[in-house]
């Protein structure tokens, strides 16, 4: 019923359909597979082909000197250079997963190729290469393993970190027959493990040892690995094809061949079969039943994928891989099921048949698995309207079906639309969809930039709704690297235009790039677009713009940006240039003074000296001498050094007529220190020293050397006022009554007897301060003096003497508030005895 | 009771934010494997506390100490430090690891900075060439809940560093904070600020939008959960914190000290016998009777503790003297619940009473009440006078100094140098140093222009006279009778923004700023809806706008109240959030100020 045709092409192995679609006709000319080594890279990646120089071949019309030259799976020529390498014979070469091409000489030196064929660098495997040439090499997806005429192995487990391992020594006494590698991640050790057809059994070499397996298993001509590692795939020497589980413990295919001349190529092809390739033949052979034959007049080569095995002639590239069961339901010839009714339905439909109806019918219950059958179908298919009317059988389907997941259609579209973009043969990357999805569109897009295809990598970032500022970067930085003849204020316009595409980029590291490429105006053009100052401002120091730095930095508020571009110029500059740069930046110069603050103490007095803050020099001094005082080596030393600073800042602060006080008080504290050190000897205590003033007086009148205390309140100018707070509460702390009253009768006070009382009062000398109380002039201080002693009664008299209304009913007030006040607590308290209830 | 407080009823999700502290502190604690030593840094153990028990931190293999100036001595051989990006705090961790070096001791050191690592610092320890020996990490904590309407920036950030320094580090800080908070809620869309500080923060704010956008775009248009942000510098009002806060809670603060919401105190005052013990008071929102008084007038609070003991007294002798149902008896017994809080505070009133009753007490309110009239300049004076000569504690004095200084905008020469001569003559020469913060910050000043205290004054009637502290209608309650400027400014910020007050404004230092933004505007292709940020169709949904109120350098308790207030007013459309660096009253603010020679 359905197409015939299409399940014509198909073959059958056991109960399994295999076909093998056209990818693309080879784009290249005169590309001789025989003639020439080939690396292919997987996922549709690109061939590498190079004259093999271990065969003789008869050169055309064509230089003498080897090219290396790199197609896209189209076979289109994308880039070649002329190999000149030194090191003898190449003897491999391979795409790693990053799509770097690394190829290995004779001597054991590795070059590193991009895609471009430009040479990214070189390595040496190490010495014993050198001596010993690298006979044979076998590469997997970001390592090597080497082995050497001296039957060394060399393992380099990952290209990234250039570094070689020496395998365990095995005591090989000729090369073995054959090789294979499990790659470090799917091993249990995590590192690579080698194994060796030697003899006529195999070794599994690793770093740390040798283990021998599959003992008796007879010489192995050909060794090839599933792609996880978990099987093994071998040719004996008498013919047959062994598959079997990595550690040889398990058989699953044992099938002899009609020829035991071991095949040129051995291949995985998905999981579940083996393709074995002789001159003209190619044998798919599966666990059960007959294999299947192809017949090639060309060489091919086979490249392995996850789902199938692309095969390269010299014309044309091919994918063979199993007919998914969503395709064979809808194509198997006479196939009654539901999804080939559907399709069927569609055929009925668009000649107006009715029998479209009748379809429809019979499978109406399982209409949603046959629209998803249809939709998976057309993933699987390379042909551009095979997909579209398999996709317009789902959507006819889907209309019918309520209940059915709307968005599995547009997803598919979404992405064959992605995979018929980069299939095209100017693109030639022929992904299947399974490929796509394990190697993910974010890597996907990294690839076309890759290839510098800019605009599709951009174009497809948008459709999928991922960042494009991968893409604008990447095309940013090749074209800043391109453009070396277009002047600065030009580039910046025409990378202005599509930067602006992309909110959020990085402008900063677009700079970074500009200025590794030697553009260095070009970069301070670009930082001045960067919006974030974290990123703008260590580039700006980068390239050597520290003004406009400290400026922006001091613009964001960072302090943090601030005292990175300061640090920088500090470093960079004699002192006098980096303090007149900070200082004409006041929040630059004021971090700087903080943190020199605590660090750099000599060098801020430094600045301030050579910024003319005198002043502030003193205020350093000045509290140098306080902190020598503090310093307890310095305890009992002479006051000398400390008299100096103090009159050195005095003199400091008198240059300048704003700072006369700060002047006049440094000398005043030189003063006072001599005092107090005099003070000290003639009473042999070492108490005075950094006082102030009245302490001073007062631990005098406290000690009794009422002489003293008078000499410092001479030498100091002490108010009367202040003598006479100061003597009186000195008195009241020594409780000495008698001198306080005698002081009271040395002549009338002229501050009155406030200080008396309220000395008196402070110690709780109810009495001492009744002497006092009735000679307070002001009725009104007498009334609050009484007050403060108790003394309710006298205290309404005077305040009634006063005439002052207002202060008595204060005091009224006060009294009742204090004696009710503390009651109230008092009696609240009681009332909640009962608290032990809860 | 947890010092932890409840955020149940925050009106933003405050509880994500401090979860996400929480997981991120306990993260860096799993990730070192094994038992650590855990150095913190003093000032941020209150921040932690407010965060995770130091219980949890014990079980997650923890030993904890405190970082000062001796090497730390312990026997683990992970050594954590958990600092402030603080320079000066990498001598104490060099001085610990040196130490360590010269007894052959070898550890593996941890080094966290908070809330994000500094090249000034990394600086230091390259210089001491410690650099090499440490693994270097963040703790990104840049916001804290202190309450349900209290966020702290976590910043112990002093007015001398803004003021006399020049550090702007804190600003920054501040505005990543906010910009994260938007990260959640939404960029808000008006933005007013007043004073140097709040507009640098502003301007910050902003340009983190451009550097690193709030995603407005990809959940539609995402209402902005709060509407307006309000930066108002503490420089702009240094008077309200030199005044002594009558509220309950700022009285608590300022006889006791609040430190991270708890009080410590002697255990005999809470009514504990051990003599000699310290007792740990915590004060939020999670204690209903404190939530009911902290922001009243002291003397309401007194009045309310009263009743409510009455009333219980009563009860009881109901319940003991008349048969009563089974469901009074259950009311009853739910009441007790009560009791305790109700022993606590009734503790600390009466604790409080002991100062507040005392005639020195009311004589300081009556001589603050005369600097703010300034109307009477010789009295002042005197007083001031006599307080240097009886050697009164520094800050109390400085405090009135202060207020002398600002309401006369400056004193006039001979004075301003008699009375700091005074001054050093008192409390000895090495405090030229805090006169010159003092002066650099422009607290104590010479008087070089004529005084526009008065205007102000008049203008924003910070005086209000016949204040009912028991029903109150107006901020003045807080005070007893003054306003505080910081807030009347908030509050009009609030109602009708700058404009209205333009001309005093320009009076009060600092510039101000008023500004309108959105990641709507500027993405055309996601055109706003006309009327979607129109506040009556939020109103619909049963929430009120949101105000967050950002304190640049320090608020006090009566300044909160006094905002909290301001929301709980009918005519209010909005609910407030305040954002602070750190809780302050005129002596811790002071105490900044203070000369550090002797440190």
């Amino acid at each position: 019923m359905a197409g015939v045709s299409v399940a014509a092409e198909w073959q059958l192995l056991y109960n399994r359909y295999y076909r093998k679609p056209e990818l693309y006709q080879m784009e290249w000319k005169q590309v001789d597979l025989t003639r020439n080594k080939i690396a292919c890279a997987p996922f549709g990646g690109p061939i590498a082909v190079i004259r093999d120089d271990a065969k003789i071949v008869q050169l055309y019309a064509e230089s003498a000197l080897r090219k290396l030259r790199i197609f896209t799976s189209s076979g289109r020529l994308t880039a070649e250079t002329v190999w000149r390498n030194p090191g003898g014979r190449l003897i491999g070469m391979s795409w790693t997963d990053d799509l770097t091409l690394a190829c290995i000489t004779q001597d054991g030196t590795v070059y590193s190729y991009n895609i471009h064929a430009e040479l990214l660098g070189t390595f040496s495997l190490g010495k014993e290469c050198f001596e010993n040439s690298v006979v044979e090499c076998l590469f997997w997806g970001n390592g090597v393993v080497c082995i050497t005429e001296a039957f060394e192995i060399l393992a380099v487990p990952d290209f990234k970190m250039p570094k070689t391992v020496k395998l365990a020594d095995c005591s090989l006494e000729e090369l073995p027959h054959c090789m294979a590698v499990i790659e470090p991640q799917y091993t249990k050790s995590g590192d690579v493990e080698v194994l060796l057809g030697v003899g006529d059994h195999v070794l599994l070499v690793d770093e740390d040892g040798v283990q021998p397996l599959a003992d008796g298993i007879g010489p192995l001509q050909k060794m090839v690995l599933s792609r996880k590692g978990e099987f093994v795939a071998s040719f004996t020497h008498d013919g047959r094809l062994l598959v079997m589980s990595s550690d040889f413990s398990k058989e699953f295919i044992d099938y002899t061949c009609e020829s035991a001349l071991p095949p040129d190529q051995l291949a995985w092809c998905g999981s579940d079969t083996v393709l074995l390739y002789w001159d003209d033949m190619l044998l798919m052979v599966g666990p059960y039943d007959e294999p299947v034959r192809y017949i090639y007049d060309d060489p091919v080569i086979l490249i392995p994928e996850c789902d199938g095995v692309r095969i390269l002639s010299n014309t044309n590239m091919e994918f063979l891989h199993r007919v998914p069961d969503s395709t064979v339901s809808i194509f198997q010839i006479g196939s009654t099921s539901p999804p080939a009714l559907l399709y069927d339905a569609l055929e009925h439909f668009d000649r107006r048949s009715a029998k479209a109806v009748e379809n429809l019918r019979l499978i109406r219950t399982s209409l949603p698995e046959a629209v998803e059958s249809c939709i998976d179908a057309a993933g699987y298919e390379f042909d551009i309207s095979q997909q579209r009317t398999l996709l317009r059988a789902a959507s006819y389907g889907q209309t019918f079906s309520s209940h059915f997941r709307r968005d599995s259609i547009r997803e598919m579209c979404q992405m064959l639309r992605v995979l018929n973009d980069v299939r095209h043969v100017d693109v030639g990357i022929p992904l299947s969809l399974q490929q796509y999805k394990l190697l993910t569109p974010s890597v996907l897009i990294n690839r076309l930039i890759n290839a510098h295809k800019h605009l599709l990598a951009l174009r497809i970032s948008e459709y999928l709704g991922l960042s494009q500022e991968v893409v604008i970067m990447h095309w940013t930085c090749t074209k800043i690297s391109a453009s070396t003849a277009i002047p600065d204020a030009t580039l910046l316009q025409i990378l202005l235009d599509k930067l602006k595409i992309c909110k959020g980029i990085s402008y900063a590291a677009v700079a970074a790039h500009a200025d590794k490429s030697g553009r260095r105006k070009l970069a301070a053009m670009l930082v001045e677009h960067e919006p974030r100052s974290s990123k703008q401002i260590p580039l700006l120091l980068s390239i050597g713009e520290e003004n406009s730095a400290l400026v922006k930095a001091t613009e964001s508020g960072d302090t943090d940006l601030v005292y990175l571009v300061m640090f920088h110029i500090w470093k960079k500059r004699p002192p006098l240039e980096f303090f007149s740069t900070i200082q004409a930046r006041p929040l630059a110069r004021d971090l700087f003074v903080k943190y020199a603050r605590c660090y750099k103490h000599e060098f801020l007095k430094d600045f301030f000296l050579s910024t003319g803050q005198l002043q502030e020099v003193a205020y350093l001094l000045w509290k140098e001498s306080w902190e020598l005082a503090k310093d307890p080596r310095a305890k009992g030393s002479s006051l000398g050094p400390r008299i100096k600073l103090i009159e050195k800042a005095s003199n400091l602060f008198a240059e300048s007529k704003e700072h006369m006080f700060e002047s006049k008080a440094a000398e005043e504290h030189a003063k006072l220190l001599r005092i107090q050190r005099e003070l000290e000897v003639s009473t042999k205590q070492a108490i005075f020293l950094d006082s102030s003033v009245s302490d001073t007086i007062r631990t005098c009148i406290v000690l009794g050397n009422h002489r003293a205390a008078n000499k410092v309140r001479a030498e100091f100018k002490v108010s009367d006022k202040r003598w006479y707070w100061l003597k009186c509460f000195a008195l009241a702390t020594i409780r000495d009554w008698d001198a306080l009253e005698k002081f009271s009768k040395e002549k009338r006070p002229p501050i009155g007897y406030r200080p008396f009382v309220e000395a008196c009062v402070d110690a709780g000398e109810k009495d001492e301060a009744l002497k006092y109380v009735p000679k307070l002039s002001d009725p009104r201080e007498r009334a609050e003096a009484y007050a403060k002693i108790g003394m309710a009664k006298e205290a309404a008299d005077a305040a009634s003497q006063s005439k002052d209304g207002e202060l008595l009913g204060r005091l009224r007030q006060s009294f009742s508030q204090n004696a009710g006040g503390s009651s109230i607590f008092d009696t609240l308290r009681d009332r909640l005895t009962f608290q032990s209830l809860s | 009771m947890s010092q932890i407080p409840n955020l149940e009823n925050a009106p933003i999700n405050l509880t994500e934010i401090r979860t996400r502290a929480q997981t991120e502190l306990l993260n860096i604690l799993r990730d070192i494997k094994g038992d650590k030593c855990l150095v913190i840094d003093p000032k941020l153990s209150g921040a932690l506390s407010l965060l995770v028990q130091s219980s949890e931190l014990k079980e997650n293999g923890a030993e904890l100490r405190h970082l000062t100036a001796e090497p730390i001595q312990t026997e683990r051989t992970k050594v954590v430090f958990l600092v402030r990006a603080q320079p000066d705090l990498m001598r104490f961790i060099c001085s610990t690891i040196h130490n360590d070096t010269s007894k052959g001791l070898h550890r593996e050191y941890y080094l966290y900075f908070v809330p994000r690592r500094l090249v000034s610092c990394e600086n230091v320890l390259a210089e001491e060439k410690v650099r090499e020996l440490l693994n270097i990490g963040e703790f990104s904590l840049y916001m804290l809940p202190l309450d349900e309407d209290v966020l702290s920036f976590e910043l112990d950030l002093t007015e001398k560093e803004c003021l006399v320094e020049g550090d702007e580090t804190a600003f920054w800080n501040i505005a990543k904070a906010i910009h994260n908070l938007e990260f959640s809620c939404g960029v808000i869309p008006n933005v007013r600020a007043k004073g140097k500080g709040a507009a640098r923060v502003a301007d910050i704010l902003t340009r983190m939008q451009t550097e690193e956008p709030v995603n407005t775009s990809n959940m539609g248009i995402p209402l902005p959960e709060i509407n307006t942000l309000v930066l108002l510098d503490r420089e702009v009002d240094m008077i309200t914190p030199m005044l002594t806060q009558l509220t309950y809670e700022g009285l608590i603060d300022e006889f006791l000290g609040v430190k991270n919401g708890a009080v410590e105190l002697d255990a005999s005052i809470m009514g504990n016998q051990q003599e000699g013990k310290k007792a740990k008071v915590p004060l939020n929102s999670s204690d209903k009777l404190f939530r009911e008084t902290r922001d009243l007038n002291f003397e309401v609070v007194v009045q309310v503790l009263r009743q409510k003991a009455t009333s219980m007294k009563q009860d009881y002798t109901e319940i003991s003297t008349t048969t009563q149902t089974v469901s009074e008896l259950k009311d009853f017994v739910k009441k007790l619940n009560s009791l305790p809080e109700m022993t606590r505070h009734i503790n600390l009133a009466q604790h409080l009473t002991t100062f507040t009753s005392k005639s020195i007490f009311a004589e300081r309110l009556d001589m603050e009440q005369t600097l703010v009239e300034a109307q009477s300049y010789d009295i002042c004076f005197d007083y001031i006078e006599e307080l240097l000569c009886k050697q009164e504690p520094l800050e109390k004095v400085l405090r009135l100094l202060i207020l002398f200084s600002i309401t006369n905008s400056g004193l006039p020469k001979k004075h301003f140098d008699y009375l700091r001569r005074e001054l050093l003559i008192s409390y000895g020469p090495e405090h030229i140093n805090t006169l010159d913060s003092l002066e650099k910050a422009g607290l104590l000043r010479k008087q070089d222009s004529r005084g526009n205290w008065l205007t102000i004054k008049r203008a924003l009637q910070l005086l209000v006279e016949d204040t009912d502290t028991t029903n109150p209608n107006d901020i003045s309650y807080v005070f007893s009778g003054y306003a505080p400027l910081s807030i009347r400014l908030v509050q009009h910020a609030i109602r009708s923004g700058w404009r209205s007050l333009e001309e005093i404004l320009k009076l009060l230092p600092g510039p101000q700023l008023e500004t309108k933004r959105g990641g709507f505007s500027s993405i055309p292709s996601y055109d706003t809806l006309p009327g979607s940020l129109n506040s009556s169709e939020k109103l619909a949904n049963g929430r009120r706008d949101l105000v967050l109120v950002v304190f640049v350098g320090g608020v006090t308790f009566a300044e909160i109240s006094a905002l909290r207030f301001l929301s709980s007013q009918e005519g209010m459309a909005y609910d407030l959030i305040i954002g602070i660096t750190k809780v302050v009253n005129g002596r811790t603010l002071i105490e900044t100020f203070i000369s550090d020679w002797d440190k």
